[in-house]
């Protein structure tokens, strides 16, 4: 039963034979194949208020005609005649179009790429994670707001997700002509529980989350995140307003993990020597750099962060397992070695045969920070005065070569004194780069999983292990005061 | 006569591969097994899609459903870019269940249009819910509606995008690539202008004996055009083709040309302003029609949502500063006695517009702000439900105002924002009248705006941004930001530009959990607010 929420690879293969059967006047054929089922329940105000299990399947087929355009149709039906109808409006839609080159099909060959090895991005326990289980772990959630007289909001997922690519092959295929596009069959799943709790006035929010591949892990935290949540949410209450200004945080794991989307999105080494970024080299840094450096228009081999910071990838890690690209650097990635900017992702065709190399290398879609030895405990006694941030909402990146970015605070503010937290503070804008951040670093802790899953229904593992950092100076422009 | 799978087999059709999954064997398919002439996918009226639906209600009836519906979405999208020519093409099939067991609701979706996938899904619905319903007790009460006896509606549009030639398509917006680029200094944004047209046919069939078929269309376009002929470089967006419940006379049925010279003049006078850094305070400031729809949506158009206002959206998209309404109705002012915001399903052309909503509701339209006070809330079914002390106070009908919605049927209906409108003032006013009105202030055209996650405070972008002198645009400020909370934005608004000066803008509104988005149209004035603070969004503090 399971099984067939899903396609198998068979079905895939399968799916192509009959596309390419239907395929007229030559030319190329490539089919997208994916599928996804997901198990979800939501609550609010401490009952289920919905508790679903959905599905779909995407088949998109592209037909490159002789000298025509590369055009895709996607159904989500499986039928003979669907599956017909898409090839022939990809065919006319083919004709729409000149394209000098062949298009698709160019392959390095294949036995060269292996899959490269990754940790499981595979959990039975996802897959087998039944309604009644859903809605027990639910409830578990709920009881301890609901015992509290608070009120408990939250969404559980669990899914499982199939995609493959397949296309017809060229023969005397040429650098340049198309784009590696046949991937292999590969599957995933991924689990994800999340809760706010509310008391009954509104004045108070806390927020606790998780995901992971493996419903298991998720589902062994619950207890605990729905505690946090509670927790936070009462000693949110009642916050008091303070001045805007520059403060010292400690920012927890999630809160640094909001900050960075930006930060690990900008790894990229394209948009570096067209100019763009953070990661460009600007005058200043090259009247600074050694000319003889090999990678003079990009910030490759300089220190860009605190040295405590290193930003790495290890597929083996179970706790960071992605859905490795096919073409990728197999093994462990360090973007950023102890402060030093080391590697930018870039694909295969472009850049890497450029480079002579014969892999691309991925960007930080899962990734990791490495940890420091201060406890939250220590950071909290250490500071004399500043503030304490559960997690960031609605961030929104102001300017792309600085980083800077504005957003909120949401689900928990406190200020520290002397060394504790003395109260619940109103949430604040905030206007800071995640650049200022990192080279502001006071304190790093223990590097956790935080919660970081994909929306889409067929989107891919994005797994984050984050430590929480205390830093100086971070710039809160405005009070909010919402709650 | 329905046919089985083993005889599918029998006749040498692949009908699928897999166990469950694929098992989905369109009558079209069927018909052509037999050897009858193929049927292309079914007109949503076939009495066949009835019997699919009937079959899916009457399991979830079965299994033990107290109340249950089903949408059949049939969803057909086109898309277009002219440089580099593209046309992508998408379409699917989907059903979805949603059945009531003892206050709990379950939902099942999946893209199989067949009998047997029908059943199972009924089934499963009402499981998902009885596995729930293992849990404390939950009253749901669902608002009385008029049951809807086997109509059908047709969203009127002048052309149907689907049945307009690609070829032609694509060549009208080459033209538009062109005639752009005749304009000395003047060129489109790359791969511009876009065009993407959705149709979407549902059947809905109830417990409740209702039953009803609708075609509803969607188009958009979109058109940035740079100009660099001037002292540097500007651009602008036309604004004239966001999302609607039009056809392709969304592109033919207006003077686009015309709307591009005007633009075009636009930024021709951006180019030769000087350009100001941002004095930091408050000023007195003329929105643009788009403008004054994105802040009316923004701000009122999410708070407005019953279901994020009592805490169901809580750990999705947020809840609302409009946070005890039962107390607020009728008494909290939410801004000045100028505003008035209607809401409506059934304007033309409107993004939202519907016959009825996704739970058989034909959508009334209503006030959500009269005269700056909050008058009532976005409801659904079960939400309407939630106000009954309230409408029983002010003698009101419990009903639903048909806001639910979803982007299909793989996705379970729920409350999203109908179309809007700011009611507009009794006076002609547009953008340049408003701004010769003003002895000295700021104007803003197109401000994209951020809110935080109850609705309260927002930060306003825009890259037009004029300061004003003497009633005309005298300088570009550079990086401008807004920074209000929404009661005194709306408590600041001064002036609203008349019913000829009204514009329609297609928004999006995203929410849920599985996250899903839905499009509405809003419809303002441009106005001028007093007291609208300006800052510089990147000065960290």
């Amino acid at each position: 039963m399971s099984e067939a929420r899903i396609l198998t690879e068979q079905d895939c293969r399968d799916i192509f034979e009959r596309v390419k059967a239907f395929a007229r006047g030559g030319g190329d054929t490539r089919v997208f194949i994916s599928s996804w089922w997901q198990g979800e329940l939501r609550w609010a105000r401490n009952r289920v208020s919905l508790s679903s299990d959905r599905r779909d399947v995407e088949i998109s087929v592209t037909r490159t005609l002789e000298r025509g355009g590369r055009r895709g149709v996607t159904t989500n039906q499986l039928d003979d005649h669907s599956l017909e109808a898409a090839v022939r409006a990809a065919e006319r839609m083919s004709k729409l179009d000149h394209s000098p080159g062949r298009g698709f099909g160019f392959e390095p060959p294949q036995q060269k790429y292996p899959m490269p090895d990754s940790a499981p991005v595979w959990s039975p326990a996802t897959v087998g994670a039944s309604t009644l289980e859903r809605g027990e772990v639910a409830r578990s959630m709920i009881a301890p707001a609901e015992t509290a007289g608070l009120y408990s909001a939250g969404y559980l997922e669990v899914r499982a997700a199939s995609r493959m690519v397949l296309n017809t092959e060229v023969t005397d295929p040429q650098p340049g002509d198309g784009e590696y596009t046949q991937s292999s069959y590969v599957r995933w799943t991924q689990a994800q529980c999340s809760t706010t709790v509310r008391d009954a006035s509104g004045t108070g929010s806390g927020w606790a989350g998780l995901s992971s591949y493996d419903w298991d892990r998720v589902h062994d935290e619950a207890g605990a995140l729905a505690e946090r949540a509670v927790q936070k949410c009462k000693a949110s209450r009642n916050p008091v307003a303070l001045e805007p200004g520059r403060y010292t945080v400690i920012l927890e794991p999630q809160a640094v993990a909001d900050l960075m989307a930006f930060f690990v999105a900008s790894l990229r080494r394209n948009s570096a020597e067209s100019g763009a970024g953070p990661w460009k080299l600007t005058i200043d840094d090259a009247l600074t750099t050694d000319p003889s450096k090999p990678f003079w228009h990009t910030k490759l081999g300089l220190k860009v962060v605190d040295e405590r910071i290193t930003i790495s990838h290890d597929p083996m890690d179970p706790w960071q397992s992605i859905i490795m690209p096919r073409f990728d650097e197999p093994g462990p990635v360090t973007w950023i070695e102890r402060g030093v900017l080391k590697n930018l992702y870039y694909p295969l065709l472009s850049t890497g045969l450029e480079l002579g190399r014969r892999h691309s290398l991925r960007g930080a879609v899962g990734y990791r920070i490495s940890s420091g030895d201060t406890s939250m405990e220590e950071m909290i006694r250490s500071t004399r005065r500043g503030l304490l941030v559960t997690r960031f909402s609605n961030l929104k990146l102001l300017d792309e070569d600085s980083l800077l970015t504005t957003g909120l605070t949401r689900d928990g503010l406190w200020l520290i004194e002397n060394g504790e937290i003395t109260k619940a503070v109103k949430n604040f804008r905030f206007t800071e780069s995640p650049l200022f951040v990192l080279n502001n670093v006071e304190q790093i802790g223990e590097a956790v999983p935080v919660f970081r899953p994909t929306k889409e229904e067929d989107g891919e593992l994005t797994p984050a292990i984050v430590p929480p950092i205390k830093a100086r100076d971070f710039s809160f422009t405005s009070l909010i005061d919402a709650v | 006569m329905m046919i089985s799978r083993r005889d599918l087999v029998k006749l040498g059709l692949k009908a699928g591969v897999g166990a469950t999954l694929l098992s989905g064997v369109p009558r079209w398919a069927q018909a052509k097994a037999l050897g009858i002439a193929p049927e292309m996918p079914l007109p949503i009226t076939d009495p066949w899609i009835k019997e699919l639906a009937l079959r899916a209600v009457e399991a979830a009836r079965s299994a033990g459903a107290m109340y249950a519906d089903v949408r059949l979405t049939h969803t057909r999208e086109r898309g277009f870019s002219p440089h580099p020519t593209s046309v992508w093409d998408s379409e699917r099939l989907s059903v979805g269940v949603r059945a009531l067991v003892d206050g709990y609701w379950g939902f099942v979706a999946s893209p199989i249009w067949q009998p047997d996938e029908m059943a199972r899904v009924g089934r499963e619905a009402v499981n998902q819910a009885k596995v729930m319903a293992m849990g404390p007790r939950r009253q749901i009460d669902l608002a009385s509606v008029p049951v809807v006896h086997d109509e059908h509606w047709t969203m009127p549009v002048e052309i149907d995008p689907f049945e307009v030639s690609p070829f032609e398509v694509t060549d009208f917006l080459m033209g538009l690539r062109h005639f752009v680029k005749g304009f000395s200094g003047f060129k489109p944004g790359d791969n511009r202008p876009l065009a993407h047209f959705q149709v979407q046919e549902k059947a809905f069939a109830s417990s409740e004996g209702a039953y009803y078929t609708q075609r509803v269309y969607r188009s958009l376009g979109e058109l940035e055009i740079g100009y660099e002929g001037g002292a540097r470089e500007v651009g602008g967006a036309l604004d004239t083709l966001t999302p609607a419940g039009l056809g392709w006379e969304l592109f033919t049925g207006q003077a686009i040309r015309e709307q591009i010279r005007q633009l075009m003049e636009e930024l021709k006078e951006d180019a030769s302003l000087p350009l100001k850094p941002v004095e930091v305070g408050r000023y007195e400031v003329v929105c643009d029609a788009q403008t004054v729809a994105t802040l009316a949506d923004r701000t009122l158009g999410t708070a407005t949502q019953l279901d994020r206002a009592l805490g169901f959206e809580a750990n999705a998209s947020g809840t609302s500063y409009l946070n005890s309404p039962l107390e607020m109705l009728g008494r909290f002012e939410v801004g000045s006695p100028l505003l008035t915001l209607t809401a409506n399903r059934s304007e033309r052309g409107g993004a939202a517009t519907v016959a009825w909503d996704d739970e058989g509701v034909r959508p009334d339209e209503f006030t959500l702000v009269r005269e700056g006070t909050l008058e009532d809330f976005q409801t659904t079914r079960e939400s309407a439900a939630w106000l009954v002390d309230s409408s029983t106070k002010a003698n009101r009908e419990i009903r639903s105002h048909g806001c639910a919605a979803a982007p299909s049927a793989i996705n379970a209906p729920m409350l999203h924002t109908p179309n809007l409108r700011v009611e507009p003032g009794r006076e002609a006013m547009d953008f340049d009248g408003a701004v010769a009105s003003l002895e000295e202030g700021i104007a803003i055209r197109a401000m994209g705006v951020d809110m935080d996650f109850q609705g309260l405070n927002g930060l306003g972008q825009s890259k037009r941004v004029y300061e004003i002198k003497n009633g005309k645009r005298v300088a570009m400020i550079e990086g401008a930001g807004f920074l209000f909370r929404a009661p005194e934005l709306w408590k600041g608004l001064v002036s609203l530009g008349g019913e000829d000066n009204v514009g329609r803008y297609g928004m999006g509104s995203s929410k849920g959990e599985p996250a899903q988005t839905t499009v509405h149209s809003v419809s303002a004035p441009p106005a001028v607010f007093e007291e609208f603070t300006v800052i510089d969004p990147k000065r960290k503090a």
